[in-house]
């Protein structure tokens, strides 16, 4: 990195969230933000063959997309840590790709997290020594409003777009939104994509009955939000004709949760403390799904996630209480997309077939 | 169907073209004939073996077959449709709606022309409630899979399938009989003559191998690591597809693996309850097809000329970027008639369809 030049930095992929990160690290803190490619076959296989088998998938995913981004011309990696297994992740890749010879720095948000807040602020230093507090707090305010915007349409998205009249109404709109986000430099140009995308929303002809189908995806904080990682599966259900629900986002989570003592008061019986990043959450949105009288749950994990194999049995007391079907996915880096239609199309037979009956 | 991927645009066209082509041949005699009675042809083409039911308007079976797939789906079919054909009653009966199902449904549903193309969960659950109509639980053990479907007055209401491991299905059983130098079929039997049966630890196919062969290097007899095989394939499924499963009765048991009586009398221990195991069990995902077809609107009268045409497929990778995807080509006398596997639209294809 050559003196007085911005870094070019770089997160993995993460869902479309890598809008919002870039919004920060540009207008906020001045850095350029290389956005990383999106996820291919070829992603996961180069993040497979440097990974230790038995980490999760998504370290897998986020590992090769580091490599994609060092391609693409990164001279940083930003990684984040949370509640599990994921907060030494940041540690391992850095050393597996020295390892591999890549030279980079490496922003690991672990190191930072001392239990004193400002100590965050040396993560900004960091990234510009000349940085602005000011001008960092307004870029992650206008942030996080584009990452719930981003929530709030992709949640609309799932919910409609199996009821279009026309396929692809829906889709062409929610990808301008997203061009639009990714090209945003202003709060201004944030708000106009997201009316914009409502009101491109609202002009599509859709034909919804009264009581559509309704399905709850509860799951895993990475593969339940990526759509490459777990092969499409809201656009694949709710393109069958269902309105998908997920609460489980970045901004719900991080943003606006309500806490784990809040959440904890509505499935004590099940769970008396918290077994991980997402638990207390999934348990909880899981029953509220069933006690709206949801047609099916949907549980999505990747395959060696070990706080959500521990949700699965909580997960079953709720479906056996509430009489709901659910269907437990695990994806892999080897899973195929054949196997998942055949379990969706059953599944989705069974829950109409269900429906039938019950009404 | 919206649940039915085949019938999806843009790739739909080319089964109803197909079928449209068959149409006009046998739309011919039955105008100058007596009209005949409809029947209705359900197939599914699993990854071990390849099942043909064609039933009435009442779900009786007219004639079945049972043959293996050996890793050539559409020679199957074509074997399976000459030997059904053999059996049918042309006279009595003609075929108005014909559907797919198995591992390659999608395949065998654009080369045969099928009405309906539904997954295999589906097909056995309708076909086995058919039968069994007090049915609540289905255990389902085939080649590579294992599936419990749990049904509540005549209706599915939960099923799981595995996942990423095939460990203690009908393939573990096969390789495991090899083993031994039995014969697969006769697994069932020496199982039964067992008094004491040995644990063998089944979690991973290669691990109860190897658990296996030191059980026989330390002297057990053959029958009492057979039936321990056996009673770890069940002990298995009960862990993997039926963990947290409420199994109430009656319970029926099918796919490949029930017509090992061993692994029957290993289920009813466990579960304490009577196991119901149907001598037709290994046609119910076709017959449930039949009866899907019959149920379904869609018609188009099926002709078996379709055993002499001449259909390949050809794997392509997209290359347009580096998803690389995988697309299935299917070729009827060298012309494209359906494709899959693309994930956008940059790698769709035209079909010529005739």
């Amino acid at each position: 990195m050559k003196e007085n030049e911005p870094r070019k930095i770089a997160f993995p992929r993460y869902a479309e969230y890598n809008c919002a990160i870039k919004y920060i690290l540009e207008q906020g803190l001045g850095a350029k933000c290389i956005v990383p490619p999106k996820l291919t076959r070829r992603t996961l296989e180069l993040g497979a063959r440097y990974s230790p088998d038995y980490a999760c998938t998504p370290f897998k995913t986020l590992l090769g997309s580091m490599i994609e981004c060092l391609e693409a011309g990164a001279d940083t990696l930003m990684m984040v840590y949370g509640l599990c297994k994921l907060g030494y992740y940041g540690e391992l890749e850095e050393q597996i790709l020295r390892d591999l010879g890549y030279e980079f720095d490496f922003l690991n948000l672990a190191v930072y997290d001392t239990g004193k807040k400002r100590d965050f602020l040396k993560a900004a230093k960091f990234v510009n020594p000349r940085f602005s507090i000011r001008k960092l707090a307004l870029a992650a305010m206008d942030a996080f409003r584009m990452a719930e915007y981003l929530d709030e349409v992709t949640g609309e998205l799932y919910q409609n777009c199996g009821f279009q009249v026309r396929p692809g109404g829906y889709e062409a709109a929610y990808q301008t939104f997203l061009n639009a986000l990714y090209a945003a430099d202003t709060k201004a140009e944030i708000e106009v994509a997201h009316q914009a995308v409502k009101r491109a929303f609202l002009e599509i002809p859709i034909e919804k009955p009264v009581r559509p189908l309704r399905v709850g995806i509860v799951g895993e904080f990475y593969t339940a939000m990526d759509e490459f990682s777990n092969l499409e599966v809201e656009k694949k259900l709710s393109g069958m004709g269902v309105e998908i629900h997920r609460w489980m986002t970045v901004t719900n989570r991080m943003i606006h949760y309500p806490g784990e003592k809040n959440l904890n008061v509505k499935i004590r019986d099940l769970s008396q403390y918290e077994m991980g990043p997402t638990s207390t959450a999934n348990i909880w949105a899981a029953r509220q799904y069933a006690e709206r009288g949801f047609d099916g749950l949907m549980h999505i994990k990747s395959a060696n996630c070990t706080p959500e194999i521990d949700v699965m049995p909580a997960l079953q007391a709720i479906a056996q209480q509430n009489r709901i079907p659910i269907l437990f996915l695990t994806f892999d880096s080897q899973s195929s997309d054949t196997g998942l239609m055949t379990r969706l199309e059953a599944f989705y037979d069974m829950i109409q077939m269900r429906r039938k009956v019950i009404q | 169907m919206k649940g039915a991927s085949m019938n999806k645009a843009p790739l739909s066209e080319a089964p109803e073209k197909k079928g449209s082509m068959s149409v006009n041949s046998a739309k011919e005699n039955p105008r100058k004939e007596s009209p005949r009675e409809d029947a209705f042809l359900g197939i599914d083409v699993g990854s071990i073996s390849t099942k043909g039911v064609v039933t009435n308007a009442h779900n009786d079976i007219l004639c079945s077959e049972y043959i293996w797939t050996e890793g050539d789906p559409i020679g199957a079919v074509k074997r399976l449709l000459r030997s059904l054909e053999a059996r049918f009653d042309a006279e009595r009966y003609r075929i108005v709606a014909t559907g797919a199902t198995g591992s390659a449904r999608k395949l065998v549903g654009s080369i045969v022309g099928a009405t309906i193309v539904k997954n295999e969960i589906t097909a056995h659950a309708v076909g086995t409630i058919s039968k069994h109509p007090e049915v609540r639980t289905i255990l389902e053990i085939g080649g590579q899979d294992s599936k419990i479907i749990l049904i509540e007055n005549g209706v599915a209401v939960d099923y799981a399938m595995n996942t990423l491991c095939a460990a203690g299905t009908g393939a573990f059983l096969s390789s495991q009989a090899r083993r031994l130098g039995i014969e697969v079929e006769e697994i069932g039997d020496y199982a039964l003559r067992s008094k004491h049966p040995t644990p063998i630890a089944a979690r991973c196919t290669v691990f109860a191998e190897s658990d296996l062969v030191h059980k026989i290097q330390m002297g057990h007899p053959r029958e009492d690591i057979i039936a321990g095989v056996c009673q770890a394939v069940a002990a298995n499924y009960l862990n993997n597809v039926g963990k947290g499963k409420k199994i109430a009765g009656p319970i029926v048991f099918q796919g490949g693996v029930s017509k090992n009586r061993g692994v029957v009398a290993a289920f009813e221990r466990a579960l304490d309850q009577p196991i119901i195991v149907d001598e037709i069990g290994h046609l119910m995902g076709a017959l449930g097809m039949a009866i899907l077809a019959r149920r379904a609107e869609a018609r188009s009268p099926f002709d078996f000329r379709i055993e002499d045409m001449e259909f390949h497929t050809r794997e392509v990778s997209c290359g347009r970027c580096t998803n690389n995807c995988e697309i299935i080509c299917v070729y009827r006398d060298n012309k494209l008639i359906d494709s899959w596997g693309n994930r956008c639209e940059r790698g769709q294809l035209r079909h010529e369809a005739s």
